[in-house]
């Protein structure tokens, strides 16, 4: 009686923990730890067999990690991947750097789609710059247009100039684009990183 | 040097390469890959690290999952038996262990 209760409570921290997996993969995952546990109860060794699938929660932990990364490799698209990612980020190394390099391409590509779509909106706040004496060379959005409507008070430094005109949106969203995919392929190597790492053990 | 740590790299590959080679002829339930590998210790698995491996290769269709309940009634199991991508996994993999195996063999040598 005491044995069952054990394995109920198990099973329910369990079926808890694995709330993140779709309803028939965690009713699978629990019916086969329960006959595992009434198996193992039948010799006597219920202790020994909780002890060593750990804590639910550790044990959940390694069915929704494999999930999670199987997944994400087999569905490819930019939001599974990085989904998978963030889930993983603060358990695993190779996932903080997956994360932190897609991120900064998905960045990279939110902020050109935003620049582009700025040059729609406001095309004067927006452009790709050249200052006049370094050749300097900044793209984006600015509150105050580079190009002032009134003339520069005399000895004024001149101030850059927008080269690309409307152009910027057919750039803008090329980059925007480029930057997406090649987020989306670096959040897919690393998933493949730790599919290579994960894939031949589960020791 | 930590000789466990070693130990726990070495093991990395050769428990699903043992898991596939024991579905190889008949299927199992985990317990009853478990009890086939009581008396292997060195290949490392237990209650806790097998259902999760059971798992994946399950979902990389290298094995099937069966529910199967015994005749006269009682507990059912859940038995698992190799597919056909399984058993050209295992083939590949084990003429691969069994190259490395002889490789190793010839130059760390045989027990002295």
């Amino acid at each position: 009686m005491k044995d069952a209760a054990t394995i109920e409570n198990y099973l329910r921290g369990l079926s808890k923990a694995l709330r993140a997996l779709p309803d028939r993969d965690r009713d699978d995952i629990v019916a086969e730890i329960r006959a595992h546990l009434e198996h193992r109860t039948g010799e006597g060794k219920l202790a020994e067999a909780i002890k060593s699938l750990g804590a639910p929660d550790a044990c959940a932990r390694s069915f929704i990690e494999e999930m999670k990364i199987q997944t994400a490799f087999a569905d490819g698209g930019a939001v599974k991947t990085f989904g998978a990612l963030l889930t993983l980020a603060s358990r695993r190394v190779t996932a903080t750097a997956g994360l932190f390099v897609s991120l900064v391409f998905f960045l990279l590509a939110a902020g050109f789609a935003f620049t582009g779509l700025a040059e729609i909106v406001a095309p004067d706040k927006a452009g790709l710059w050249v200052g006049p004496d370094s050749g300097s060379i900044m793209i984006g959005t600015f509150d105050t247009p580079a190009t002032p409507d009134t003339p520069l008070p005399p000895g004024a430094p001149e101030p850059p100039r927008e080269i690309l005109g409307r152009w910027l949106i057919p750039f803008a969203a090329g980059m925007s684009v480029l930057f997406f995919v090649i987020g989306q392929i670096s959040s897919r190597l690393f998933i493949r990183l730790m599919m290579r790492r994960k894939s031949p053990t589960a020791i | 040097m930590d000789v466990e740590t070693w130990k726990s790299q070495l093991r990395k590959g050769a428990a699903e390469l043992a898991v596939l080679a024991l579905l190889e002829t008949e299927a199992k339930s985990g317990i009853g890959l478990l009890d086939a590998l009581e008396l292997r210790p060195e290949i490392g698995l237990s209650d806790g690290s097998i259902y999760p491996m059971l798992n994946r290769l399950e979902r990389e269709g290298r094995i099937e999952g069966r529910w199967r309940t015994p005749a006269g009634g009682g507990r059912g199991q859940k038995l698992y038996a190799l597919t056909a991508d399984g058993r050209a996994a295992l083939k590949s993999m084990r003429a691969a262990w069994l190259g490395f195996r002889d490789e190793l063999t010839m130059i760390v040598g045989e027990k002295k």
